[in-house]
């Protein structure tokens, strides 16, 4: 075995450049491995850190006014299965001016001194001080104005008169959920200014958050604080399941987009390394051959080229784990950084197991096969020959080639390909793999700038939306219908539903120029106005098992109102609310709830609207209640980011390729030296034998062009189908324009090339003689 | 007459790690048109270097080598490959066939090689020498499928394509049996008959006999020559050489 074990060692070390480059793919699929599993591993980590730091609520109440008293408190507080809980809270509700925005937020009494449960994350600057008129603003409310410590925001007080605070901090509150969209951003401040600005303490809202014994036991403490007091007190309440899925979306994204391309990776490493692997076996043929001869038995040999791949395979999964490891803290990036929380994964034993022992397994598995290939070699064969026997016919191809009158260096490379058609394919497969990354990233951002570029295709079909407070609405209406500009507008109510289920979510009502809206109906039809006709997101289909042409029947803001029966007749892309939303009409909501008032009007403009000119009409004034958003970016910055990573991610892939051309170039060249010798010595120059070789790997990168096209869209429709029915968005069109298809041929074609330019350029330059002579 | 091929002073090294083999040591000499010449000498005497030499497979570290009109000193790779294929037929002693090629594309390469437009006229000349030599049965099947004789044919064959000014045999017989080694032989003498300038590498003087005239190499230097046909002759200088 020490011979093997030296032999091994000798091997690895005479072929530095080929060593590297199979530790590098090695390391790079570990890497990423690495990464998936430990995102995978931890996706909810930091959310749940920070959750236990801050001791925060397992549930929240909100509690309704008007059927709650002190002694109902603390009866909940009293209740089996309640540990803690934070006491009766104050809030209420105003609009505040961030910047040229109004908007409607809740102003939260929060103690002055560190509560027990339901800590506030202080991300910037300080907590409250007692006696200091100040507040703390939302890491919600920041997200959308991008608020600084030391600014001042203009808060509306009880008698309508406006205060300038400053925001001595950011905070994070862990049960404040964006999930649907039900939630006003938090303004937090001590209960004193909240007594000063709001001095009738009669219209705040109370609330209350509850650690509970079992924290899996949400539902059922919310049941028996109903059966306890009245049903109608809570009026709702914050799982903090919710908050989690919410915050770890981002994260399970990422592991989306890290496993699928890890998978890649691990899968371009086995052809890489059977590719090589075989190679280098029929490479060293005559060695072989020597080597049995002299005494080698053919498991030794075995040992011999698996021993080359396991090394390399055990540095490369530990430097891939180590480097997994760091930057591991990452893909977690969207969670830590909303928590201002910096987590680091642990190294977690099972993980290395895991990242080591895959890797190990496909080095093995890759090799395996290779080096029986090499052990079965014919001892007298492999002596006198050199090589394994070649392929009795040639490529039809190449006969084809042949008639064409093309070149004989075409032809041959050509032919190659089909000598060792293993070995073309699998560094064909790889090339196909690298070509799938980078249509998956092309296509990917073509759909992204579609849906930029028409964001009626993602349900938001207006140009802007004003929203109203205190204005009418028929003035709103008087005020839209004369704006300069606005070519159409209709107006939404949002109300509140329930199935008899106890299921709840919000109802877009809606009424107006309905007709001049680009509105995209992907199943069914949109409904006829004034009748008990509704359109439903695919969110909402899926949640509550329904599907076009069947009917929904749900209580409208509270159960006084009486049912109300929907037949829906079409699904829409919903972008907000995990989908789950319904479109009617608002007249027939309006017969029920009397108090359905629209409240957000959604304009079409004019191509050459004035956006001046109609914030001027619509009194858009400090002092004004009346707020115009223009719809300009519907697609975060993330995207952006998210892009980046997945052609990052598509480079390695094609980095990958490129060794397995470069490889399998170089080592098919050590292979066939002789027969380049012969070409040379009948008159093929080197630039041909360049042009020889580069064929090989281009017809090799037109067919990895040809294939991982529509494999790379079928990919990426498949992936984006899938995050899209998780978010309830319904069906996605993947686009990819022809010119990025046709330049792709020449760029894949071209790195393909590239890989066997180095191995091509190294054959040419072989002296004949010095090849001839050591037949 | 003018010389074809003119070697003069013609030295080459060979350097293995510090230790410098001399090969050639200064040989001159001058091959007319039509010529058949069989180069002598034992293992080592560097007849084999200075084919390469001659064919432009190598270079050499002092002296020139003319062949026709081209100074091989002068030309870089690409054009001394071009030279070869053009003007140079080699026939090796393992053959040097393309493995995965059949006999008729081995036998059509360099004149493929060539980019000649005429595909119908190089068919007809390799249909041709196949015929010739015996083997156009085999124009389909590929190189391992012959015995050695054939395969050498095969090279013969390729050698001829291009209608090369010089055709240059590096121990042709060296690998056949004595049945195959005479056949070839007389393809060779056939071909020299037919007006072919040949030079002959060989340690066989039943070989060398079958040349005009014989040079006999000894440790890199010229070492004599003599007038072909007596192989016993030839055996016996030779010998002398020891």
């Amino acid at each position: 075995m020490e011979a093997v074990w030296q032999k091994i060692k000798a091997d690895i070390i005479s072929r530095p450049l080929i060593s590297v480059l199979i530790l590098v793919t090695i390391t790079t699929s570990a890497t990423l491995l690495t990464l998936a599993l430990a995102t995978l591993m931890n996706v909810s980590a930091p959310y749940d850190k920070a959750f236990e730091e801050l001791n925060a609520a397992h549930v929240w109440l909100y509690f309704d006014r008007d059927r709650v008293g002190p002694r109902d408190i603390t009866r909940v507080e009293a209740l089996p299965g309640v540990v803690e809980s934070t006491g009766l809270r104050y809030s209420a509700m105003s609009r505040v001016r961030v910047g040229d925005a109004q908007v409607w937020v809740s102003l939260r009494a929060v103690p002055t001194e560190t509560p027990s449960v339901n800590r506030l994350l202080i991300q910037e600057g300080r907590d409250l001080e007692p006696y200091r008129a100040e507040l703390l603003a939302g890491k919600d409310l920041d997200d959308i104005y991008r608020l600084t410590v030391g600014e001042r925001i203009g808060i509306t007080r009880e008698d309508g008169k406006k205060v300038e605070l400053p925001v001595i901090g950011l905070a994070y509150n862990p049960m404040w959920d964006t999930y649907r969209s039900s939630q006003p951003p938090y303004v937090y401040v001590s209960e004193e200014t909240l007594r000063e600005l709001f001095p009738d303490g009669s219209t705040w809202d109370w609330s209350m958050g509850l650690r509970l014994a079992d924290p899996d036991a949400v539902d059922e403490t919310v049941a028996l604080i109903e059966e306890t007091l009245h049903s109608d007190v809570v009026e709702s309440h914050t799982d903090w399941r919710d908050v989690k899925e919410s915050a770890v979306f981002g994260a399970q994204l990422n592991f989306v987009f890290l496993g699928a391309f890890g998978l890649f990776a691990v899968l371009a490493t086995v052809l890489v390394v059977s590719s090589t692997i075989g190679s280098i076996v029929l490479s060293q043929f005559r060695q072989i051959g020597i080597l049995k001869a002299i005494g080698f038995t053919s498991p030794q040999v075995v040992w011999l080229y698996l021993g080359q791949c396991l090394v390399l395979g055990l540095i490369g999964s530990t430097l891939g784990l180590l480097l997994g490891f760091t930057l591991s803290p990452l893909p977690l990036r969207s969670i830590a950084a909303s928590l201002a929380t910096p987590y680091h994964p642990p190294l977690d034993p099972s993980l290395a197991i895991m990242v080591i022992g895959a890797m190990l397994g496909v080095v093995t598995l890759a090799s395996l096969g290779a080096a029986y290939r090499g052990a079965r070699a014919n001892i007298i064969q492999s002596i006198a020959v050199g090589a394994e026997r070649p392929r009795e016919k040639s490529f039809q191809g190449t006969e084809l080639a042949t008639r064409l009158s093309l070149s004989p260096t075409i032809t041959l490379g050509l032919n190659e390909i089909f000598v060792r058609p293993f070995r073309s394919l699998v560094t064909g497969f790889n090339l196909t793999l690298g070509v799938i990354g980078i249509v998956f990233g092309l296509a990917l951002g073509e759909t992204l700038d579609t849906y930029k570029e028409n964001p009626a295709l993602l349900g938001i079909v207006y140009d802007a939306v004003v929203t109203r407070e205190e204005a009418s609405d028929g003035k709103m209406r008087y005020l839209l219908e004369t704006a300069p500009g606005v070519e159409g507008f209709y107006s939404e109510c949002l109300v509140e539903a329930e199935t008899p289920a106890g299921q709840t979510f919000q109802v877009r009502a809606v009424e107006g120029d309905l007709e001049k809206f680009p509105f995209k109906v992907d199943q069914g039809r949109f409904f006829r106005p004034n009748t008990y006709e509704a359109i439903a997101g695919q969110g909402l289909l899926d949640w509550l098992g329904l599907e076009v042409g069947d009917d929904i029947a749900v209580t409208l803001e509270g159960k006084e109102n009486r049912p109300i029966t929907w037949r829906i007749v079409g699904q829409y892309p919903e972008a907000v609310n995990a989908g789950q939303m319904l479109m009617v009409s608002l007249p027939t909501v309006s017969r029920l709830v009397k108090q359905a008032r629209p409240d957000s009007y959604l304009l079409k403009l004019s191509p050459d609207y004035d956006s001046a000119g109609l914030k001027q009409h619509l009194d858009a004034r400090p002092s004004s209640d009346l707020n115009l958003i223009l719809v300009e970016e519907v697609i975060p910055d993330d995207v952006l980011y998210l892009e980046l990573a997945i052609f990052t991610l598509s480079g390695l892939l094609m980095g990958i390729a490129l060794v397995n051309v470069f490889n399998s170039s170089l080592l098919a060249m050590q292979e066939k030296l002789r027969t380049v010798g012969i070409l040379k010595a009948v008159g093929m120059t080197p630039a041909q034998v360049m042009t020889m070789v580069g064929v090989t790997a281009g017809f090799l990168g037109l067919l990895a062009t040809i294939l991982g096209t529509p494999i790379g869209m079928l990919f990426t429709s498949g992936l984006m189908n899938v995050l899209a029915a998780g978010y309830g968005f319904g069906r996605v069109s993947v686009t990819l324009r022809g010119i990025y298809i046709v330049c792709l041929v020449p760029v894949t074609i071209l790195i393909s090339t590239s890989g066997s330019l180095i191995p091509g350029r190294w054959a040419a330059k072989r002296s004949v003689v010095s090849v001839l002579r050591s037949e | 007459m003018d010389a074809l091929v003119e070697i003069t002073d013609l030295k080459k090294a060979y350097q293995t790690g510090e230790v410098t083999f001399e090969a050639l040591k200064g040989v001159s000499l001058k091959l007319t048109t039509g010529d058949f010449v069989a180069i002598m000498g034992h293992s080592g005497s560097g007849k084999s270097t200075l084919l390469h030499l001659v064919g432009g497979l190598d270079r050499p570290t002092s002296g020139a080598v003319r062949v026709g009109e081209h100074e091989l000193n002068e030309m870089n790779e690409t054009a001394l490959a071009k030279f070869r294929r053009a003007h140079v037929g080699f026939v090796f002693q393992f053959f040097n066939l393309v493995e995965n090629l059949t006999v008729q594309a081995n036998v059509e390469l360099p004149a493929l090689l060539m980019n000649k437009k005429d595909r119908k006229t190089i068919r007809k000349h390799s249909d041709e020498l196949l015929q010739r030599l015996g083997i156009a049965v085999h124009s389909h099947k590929h190189p391992w499928e012959l015995s050695g004789g054939e395969q050498q044919r095969v090279a013969i064959a390729r050698a001829l394509i291009n209608h090369p000014t010089l055709l240059l045999a590096d121990e042709p017989t060296g690998n056949l049996d004595s049945t195959s080694g005479e056949e070839v032989l007389n393809i060779l003498s056939e071909c020299h008959e037919q007006g072919q300038t040949i030079l002959l590498v060989t340690h066989d003087p039943l070989a060398a006999a079958r040349a005009e005239r014989v040079l006999f190499l000894h440790d890199g230097r010229l070492a004599g020559s003599m007038a072909g046909g007596d192989a016993k002759s030839i055996a016996h200088r030779l010998t002398e050489l020891k």
